[in-house]
């Protein structure tokens, strides 16, 4: 367990979610253990003990935003709910607990809200959340809200502005700080196509943990595929795209054994881009401002409510296509294979992107890469057009 | 008034005939929901009868989302003791006739006494009968099943629970089993051969804009699910999609447990049913998943522990005497797991496990408790015992290992020991993480935290069986979606914590049962062989047999995380005083 903790919290530090320092963890064996920074050790143990629970994660994001989302809230309100797909799915809202309600002891307070939720925003703590089975389901968690927090927090600035005192300055050093800038620079990619099987594990192990490491996708979000032949080998469901050495599937396209049913939720997606001929590689990440830019729509009067799951039309962001549809089974794939066929790149309504490859994984990395600059350099124009230039109209918001 | 309950037991005493509706407190409703916790509460003025007493109780109890839209919710649990294990049992059972019993008004059903003949129990709405059924009397199950159906949905036993086989089921005539730990013994005891339940009353919600975003949610997450909405997943290929999972893991239990490995397994996989049979989706009342699945001409096809069981744990590669042997079961009113590891541990004793077309007729003689049969009807420990060879009965507290090779899965090693109604992989499902990665994988080859996961999983498990829901669609969902719908039928704040804690007082409750009768750590062993002997290793793949030490160790873990005591009994013999 204490090999898991450690394992996690250098996790977070790596994909920049954290502030150093600032991370601990809890875990309850049939002995409780916490590690990391000793204050939120303590509450991350004195949290779990109140819980059914095997792992709780305590740390401050590297970004105030999830704070800034907490003091814009209005009063009274008690959840955040971002409009992007992981929070939709899997987290529903994200409770949070304003540091005026805190008290002496914040510890029963986050523990019942974390009764309800994964986790839970504290503002002037970071954010807590809790992993029922494993440690790792607490960093995910903590993941999940990192990222569904980053994606609210830019939607909201893009449409009502800065209106917080030090929220410029923190943003500003948001961008020349934290951001960085994002290419392929320095990464190896096989030339393809990649024939020998063993070839293809190790190369999609390889650019799996490629997209994690220039930040396309959380660890344990998104997934990738190879074709050889008649087989798809696609990465599991609920693995972690830099650790899938032993976690990809081979599947066979003629469903002559089921040994894929551990297969990423997407294989059907999967499976029908190949079907549209000549792609050998898919890759899908969840690339933040790619997520924040989908959900942005200058459609007026439009009578689709549920644009995430009932938008029936392909928008262009630049000359990408951007589709709606939920996962697995939930429509997306259906709207992005005939989207992706010729671009070979498409945006899912805030989930994220795919792009294909020929002949090897270069040109899908490459693409995913192009997608997310180009739609961070669309975001900060807009920022500027709608927050700088007072004639612009702004956007409606999304739903 | 409640919202999600009716508030009503009926209770029928089959010596006398009489019947009358009891009401059940708000609070003990509650605190217990319905189903497996409410059936396991209902006994305890009774769990130290023997199971075949006349005043042993047989509660039929569904739960707050039967007969609502919640999906895969029109199930209930029976619950009773069991004569195969001696421990406190329960078992989840599809169909349609959860739904009925609750359109009856009713949200227990407690059967208590034994009739001087064989009887039929008919519910029509508020009308209650105890009518003759010996005609039926000795009928396989369809028949039974044919002859009532017209008055509603029917819960019957065959032969094998008339004649008291240990691991007799009670099937729906749908084709669902109350099955694994001889419920239909306790009911063929009783003389009941079937029940018939009919009824119009309308389930009620609280919140319905609360409960339509819950399903929302809920449909959502299963479509998220490759294990349940996958192409590859159960909704297209039923739980027999497992079967070349469990081949490509090399833990599918072969020849009695001697291997971990059937190499021609691939005759019975969910793409070779799908072939063989032209399988349709089929399944429970209202349930979008549709697991079950069915052919024409020959009903419900097998489940993945049944093919799996009657194929490579008896070494028999053929598809359709496999089926066969599933109808078999099915119309005997049998346990297709029970039976199949009991014949297979028989096999090994005599030193050849039967061939495809010896299943058949060893079937229906078990049923009928004829020559061999009649040992055979006493399940695989009794049977390896009178034969001199204990050792070969691969079950933990007398119920016979489903088809997941623990030597394959350590999670499950322990949860088969752990849990309450004896080797049983539902109870805690390990598989759902150390196989299927969901909601996350852990490492299905370390202890590293088991004993805190199982302790979990049952707790929530317990609350599954009482909602009731199908454990399957928590391959998708979690108890945090659920507890949404239970507060939006019921009106009552629940969510996942205070859920598992009801869940906890649950497993607490049916330990302190078996306790009280005599059961402890020296019941929670594995047999033997799966510390001494190693499974079939290869394709990069070592199956080595489990260290023993370890296993105690995580066991010892498990003990005091439960609060118990080193034996794993309760130091507190009030326990039971402190709950609702």
């Amino acid at each position: 367990v204490r090999d898991q903790i450690a394992k996690y919290a250098a996790k977070l530090l790596a994909d920049r979610s954290a502030a150093p320092g600032r991370v601990a963890f809890a875990a309850q064996d049939d002995a409780p253990i916490a590690a990391g920074e000793a204050g939120l050790a303590r509450l991350a143990g004195d949290v779990l003990s109140r819980l059914s629970c095997l792992g709780m994660a305590v740390a401050q994001p590297s970004l105030p935003f999830a704070d800034f989302l907490v003091q814009r809230a209005a009063a009274g309100e008690h959840a955040i709910l971002p409009p992007d797909t992981e929070t939709r799915t899997f987290l529903h809202d994200i409770p949070f607990l304003r540091r005026d309600e805190l008290g002496g002891d914040a510890a029963p307070k986050i523990a019942a809200l974390l009764g309800t939720r994964k986790g839970v925003v504290v503002e002037g703590v970071g954010i807590v959340a809790g992993g029922t089975v494993t440690i790792e389901q607490a960093y995910i968690n903590y993941s999940s809200i990192f990222h569904a927090t980053f994606v609210k927090y830019l939607l909201d600035v893009l449409a009502e502005g800065f209106r917080l005192p030090g929220e410029r300055e923190a943003f500003d050093a948001f961008r020349r700080d934290w951001l960085k800038p994002l290419d392929a620079e320095g990464l190896a990619f096989r030339e393809g196509p990649l024939e020998d099987p063993a070839e293809v594990l190790d190369e999609v192990a390889t650019v799996g943990r490629y997209t994690v490491e220039r930040g396309l996708v959380d660890s344990f979000f998104g997934n990738i595929s190879w074709r050889l032949g008649d087989t798809v080998y696609i990465s599991q469901t609920a693995a972690s795209l830099d650790e899938l050495r032993g976690c990809i599937d081979p599947v066979p396209s003629d469903n002559s054994s089921t040994t894929g049913i551990t297969a990423s939720s997407e294989l059907l997606a999967h499976r029908k881009i190949y079907e549209s001929g000549g792609v050998r590689a898919i890759l899908h990440g969840h690339p933040k401002f790619a997520v924040v830019m989908s959900m942005l729509c200058d459609e007026k009067g439009c009578p689709v409510k549920d644009c995430w799951r009932d938008c029936d039309k392909v928008r262009l962001l630049g000359d990408t296509p951007i589709v709606a549809g939920e996962i697995g089974a939930g429509g997306l794939a259906r709207r992005v294979p005939p989207a992706i066929a010729g671009p070979g790149k498409a945006i899912v309504y805030g989930h994220g992107v795919f792009t294909t490859g020929r002949e090897g994984f270069a040109e899908a990395f490459r693409a995913m890469v192009a997608v997310e600059n180009g739609c961070r350099e669309e975001y900060f124009r807009r920022l500027r057009l709608y927050w700088e230039d007072s004639s612009q109209s702004r956007p409606e918001a999304s739903s | 008034m409640m919202s999600g309950w009716h508030g009503t037991l009926l209770h029928i005493d089959l010596s006398s005939g009489a019947s009358r509706r009891e009401p059940i407190s708000p609070d003990l409703l509650r605190a217990w929901l319905g189903g497996r916790g409410l059936g396991v509460r209902l006994l305890r003025d009774a769990f130290r009868l023997d199971p075949f007493d006349p005043d042993m109780p047989l509660v039929f109890a569904v739960g707050p989302l039967c007969g609502t839209p919640a999906p895969t919710a029109a199930r209930m649990s029976v619950v009773s003791r069991s004569p195969l294990t001696g421990t406190i049992y329960d078992c989840s059972a599809g169909g349609r006739f959860a739904h009925r019993l609750k359109s009856a008004g009713i949200d227990a059903l407690r059967i208590v006494g034994e009739s001087p003949s064989p009887v039929v129990l008919r519910i029509a709405g508020e009308a209650v009968s105890v009518e003759p059924a010996d005609a039926l009397w000795g009928r396989p199950v369809s028949e039974a099943v044919r002859a009532l159906e017209t008055g509603g949905s029917v819960a019957a036993i065959g032969p094998a629970g008339e004649r008291g086989v240990l691991f007799a089921s009670i099937l729906t005539g749908e084709g669902n089993a109350v099955g694994r730990g001889g419920l239909g013994a306790v009911m063929g005891r009783k003389r009941l051969k079937a029940i018939v339940v009919d009824g119009a009353k309308a389930a009620s919600i609280a919140d319905r804009p609360r409960f339509d975003k819950a399903r929302q949610d809920i449909l959502r997450l299963f479509k998220a699910s490759p294990v349940i909405f996958g192409e590859l997943g159960i909704s297209e290929y039923g739980t027999p999609a497992l079967v070349d999972l469990m081949r490509q893991r090399r833990m599918a239990p072969t020849e009695n447990f001697r291997k971990t490995v059937f190499e021609r397994s691939g005759n019975y996989s969910g793409p070779a049913i799908r072939k063989a049979f032209d399988a349709r989706k089929d399944g429970c009342f209202g349930c979008p998943i549709q697991c079950k699945k069915s052919a024409k001409g020959v009903g419900p096809l097998p489940e993945y522990e049944t093919v799996s069981h009657f194929g490579a744990l008896n070494g028999i590669d053929d598809l359709h005497a496999i089926v066969k042997s599933n109808s078999a079961c099915n119309e005997l009113g049998m346990d297709t797991i029970s039976a199949a590891a009991t014949l297979a541990a028989w096999g090994e004793a005599r030193g050849r496990f039967p061939l495809a077309e010896e299943v058949g007729p060893l079937l229906d003689d078990i049923a009928h408790r004829r020559g061999e049969g009649d040992l055979l009807a006493q399940g695989s420990r009794r049977a390896c015992e009178a034969m001199g060879v204990p050792g070969l009965s691969m079950s933990v507290k007398s119920l016979e290992l489903p088809a997941y090779d623990p030597r394959g899965a350590y999670g499950m090693a322990l949860a088969y020991c752990t849990s309450n109604r004896g080797g049983c992989h539902l109870r805690a499902y390990p598989i759902s993480h150390e196989i299927l990665r969901k909601p996350v994988p852990t490492d299905r080859f370390s202890f590293s935290g088991k004993a805190r996961i199982i302790k979990i999983a049952e707790d929530t498990n317990a609350v599954v069986d009482s909602l009731v829901a199908c454990k399957f669609s928590f391959f998708g969902a979690t108890l945090e979606e659920y507890a949404e719908l239970l507060s939006a039928v019921t009106g009552v704040e629940y969510g996942p914590q205070s859920l598992k804690e009801l869940g906890e007082a649950i497993c607490l409750t049916e330990r302190f049962y078996n306790c009280a009768n005599g059961f402890s750590s020296k019941d929670d062993r594995l047999p033997a062989r799966f510390f001494e002997e190693p499974g079939s290793s290869g394709e990069g793949i070592e199956i080595p047999p489990i260290d023993a030490a370890r296993f105690e160790e995580e066991l010892g873990k498990y003990y005091r995380i439960r609060g118990l005591r080193d034996d794993g009994t309760f130091a507190d013999p009030r326990f039971l005083e402190g709950l609702p």
